[in-house]
């Protein structure tokens, strides 16, 4: 049976990590057009931490949420403009609405996997309104199966229509993302995705094993550009989904031309997987964390590595870049 | 509330109401726990339509934590002689007014979001707060009847293609957080024949299976609801999991009239189911009330899996209740749909 592939494109969103949040908007403008040009269902537009997220903790963006959405939205007629929204950073009055008003037809809210309580707000705002509503569950690799499965399944009551779990450490290994989606496509009623980092060079392979596994949504970036060493290469996965006979929707040669524009006009550095992102995928370490780590690192003459190692201890989740200060003065201390 | 919608409750109370067999309950004081909920609303325009119909002067006394909320929704009935709020959480009643005569036990929230949220807080709700009532209800001198609202979902998985019955014996995964409201409506039913049995309360059972109607929130997340509000809002209409899922449902004021039934009729120690006999899948179900609103409305349907090898059915067999107590089912499923869509549509105007 020929099985379609929801393909939800972060690159303007996760791949706002990889500058600090220095996109700008005619970046924007130029990749959602290229992104819509090429059918990329969903484009997913943002501060990298989603709705809201701007500030001196995790980041202050070049561009505010209006600004980045408006533009967005104004060249996106075909794709649907998305947002990764974590209850906390976005409020509902706030920032909810206002970027519905503006346009956006997919909010996917997100937690920490063991938290999908503190969406039920959120997800009821956005079926209220109508549009699409799905359930994010970050850092997964944190949680066993069957507790994923349970906090997925609120999300399903919530009002999510699909629920993805990310590997925002870039952690997993095939095994780990089989026994997990599985698990999840058992459990639940509505599509499973999965979001893929790149950090044990694994995205792609994970990407597919998850479709493999019944995924029906899967994230990808253009040349990967996301946080810490990437996410699964969108070009690539379009074109070995399309070798596997799955369909996406987005035209091949199109989304080969959009990467190609992405790489010249939105990236600094094409994302690679550096050393100190193999420890912090074996560490299982936050990928947002990737510039915060390196920077304070060289700061203060830490290696990185070792820093990466105390957080995985630490099990430290995204929203707490706060306690990298704390580990790197422990480790001089120590040192000492 | 408006006129328009008063006179569509009136309506709706006026066709469910098949008989005027309530003479017991003239004079009589009737308490609704989770009185400002669905159930009691529905209970409190039942009432209040037999009282004026009838004369019946029955005094219906409302317990919930937020009467406020219900004074707001629901000016027309506050403003109703016969109505007596009693502002109290039901996990804490010691002593109920002297001249209650009946009791209709219907509080605890049905709603999922808030077992999977708050699973302990479930729990305790529907065992201390049933515990409670009982206990109160045991000092009260005037007690001819008490019914316990439960659920069908004490009946666990059917694993029949039949409609269930009051006998039937399903399976309940004890180590499961998804089973919290299905087990706590369990003990609860237990804690009712205890009470029964040791203090001799005249207790019965009533097992509610899907409703649809005026006064239900479309934000509850249950497909028919859903539904609904997606076509109102345009489309499309939003189909999760198994579109061959079957699902029945009974107009809000042919239920109000069936428990107003149950306090007459009847008999301590048994359990009734009450639910709609017209078995639907959702795919259908869409359809239909896509076509209720506009024709071109879009359905689509998203699914983790492309087969299910369970089939969910949730049908009540109701044979026991019609012919026991005299019920029918006065509304179409067709009709149940197009008065909730249109009493809705008037609500956002």
């Amino acid at each position: 049976m020929i099985k379609q592939i929801l393909i939800s494109d972060p690159t303007l969103r996760d791949g706002n990590h990889a500058v600090a949040h220095q996109l700008s908007a005619k970046q924007i403008a130029i990749y959602a057009e290229a992104a819509n040009d090429a059918g990329v269902p969903i484009v997913e537009v943002g501060h990298g931490n989603g709705l809201g997220a701007s500030s001196m903790q995790v980041g202050l963006s070049l561009e505010d949420d209006v600004t980045m959405l408006e533009t967005a939205r104004k060249y996106l007629s075909k794709s649907k403009l998305g947002i990764h929204v974590i209850p906390g950073f976005a409020t509902i009055k706030r920032d909810l609405g206002r970027a519905l008003d503006i346009g956006v037809d997919v909010v996917r809210i997100a937690s920490h996997c063991t938290e999908a309580d503190i969406t039920q707000r959120h997800l009821g705002f956005v079926r209220e309104r109508g549009k699409e509503a799905y359930g994010v569950l970050m850092m997964s690799h944190m949680a066993s199966a069957s507790v994923l499965v349970e906090e997925a399944q609120k999300m399903e009551l919530y009002g999510a229509e699909g629920i993805i779990i990310m590997d925002s450490a870039g952690a997993y290994l095939p095994g780990d993302v089989a026994e997990k989606i599985s698990a999840l496509v058992n459990g639940l009623k509505v599509p499973v995705g999965f979001h893929a980092h790149n950090n044990l060079g694994l995205a792609i392979a994970n990407s597919i094993v998850a479709v493999e596994s019944g995924a029906k949504i899967l994230d990808g970036t253009a040349r990967g550009f996301g946080a810490g060493a990437g996410n699964a290469q969108l070009e690539v996965l379009v074109a070995v989904l399309e070798r596997m006979n799955y369909i996406t929707g987005i035209d091949l040669y199109k989304i080969l031309d959009a990467s190609d524009i992405a790489e010249k006009e939105i990236m600094p550095m094409i994302p690679v997987i550096k050393s100190e992102s193999i420890i912090s995928g074996l560490s299982g370490v936050f990928s947002g964390f990737a510039k915060h780590v390196a920077r304070i690192s060289k700061e203060y003459g830490v290696d990185q590595r070792d820093v990466y190692r105390e957080l995985g201890k630490r099990k430290v989740v995204g929203g707490q870049e706060d306690i990298i200060i704390e580990v790197v003065m422990d480790l001089i201390k120590n040192r000492k | 509330m408006t006129e328009i919608k008063t006179n569509l409750i009136f309506e709706d109370c006026r066709r469910s109401c098949t008989d005027n067999e309530f003479l017991v309950l003239k004079d009589q004081s009737v308490l609704v726990t989770g009185g400002t909920g669905f159930v009691g609303k529905w209970i409190a325009e039942m009432i209040s339509y037999v009282n004026e119909t009838y004369d019946l002067n029955i005094k219906l006394y409302l317990l919930a934590r937020d009467i406020q909320k219900f004074k707001d929704e629901v000016p027309h009935l506050t403003q109703k002689s016969f109505i007596n709020l009693i502002a109290q959480d039901v996990r804490n009643i010691h002593d109920l007014p002297e001249d209650i005569n009946y009791i209709v036990h219907a509080a605890g929230s049905p709603d999922n979001r808030d077992h999977v949220s708050q699973p302990l807080k479930t729990i305790e709700t529907f065992y201390k707060g049933t515990h409670s009532i009982l206990d109160a209800a045991s000092r009260l001198q005037e007690l001819k009847k008490i019914i316990h609202i439960s659920s069908h979902q004490v009946y666990g998985r059917n694993d029949s293609e039949s409609c269930i019955r009051e006998d039937y014996l399903g399976k309940l995964e004890a180590n499961s957080i998804n089973h919290t409201y299905a087990e706590s409506k369990r003990i609860a039913e237990t804690l009712c024949s205890i009470y029964r049995s040791q203090l001799r309360l005249p207790i019965l059972v009533i097992r509610p299976f899907a409703f649809i109607g005026p006064y239900q929130d479309l934000e509850k997340p249950w497909a028919i609801n859903n539904f609904m509000r997606d076509a109102i809002l345009g489309g499309p209409i939003r189909i999760l999991g198994n579109v061959d899922t079957i699902r029945s449902y009974l107009y809000a004021s042919d239920m109000a009239f069936w428990i107003l039934k149950a306090l007459v009729k009847g008999q301590v120690g048994e359990s009734y189911n009450i639910g709609g006999s017209e078995a639907i899948s959702l795919a259908n179900l869409a359809k239909k009330i896509g076509n209720s609103i506009n024709n071109s409305i879009d359905i689509l349907s998203k699914s983790s899996k492309e087969s299910y090898n369970y089939l969910s059915k949730l049908v009540p067999d109701t044979n026991k209740i019609i012919t026991e107590l005299g019920v029918k089912e006065t509304h179409t499923l067709d009709a149940s749909i197009n008065r909730t869509i249109l009493w809705n549509q008037l609500n956002r105007k």
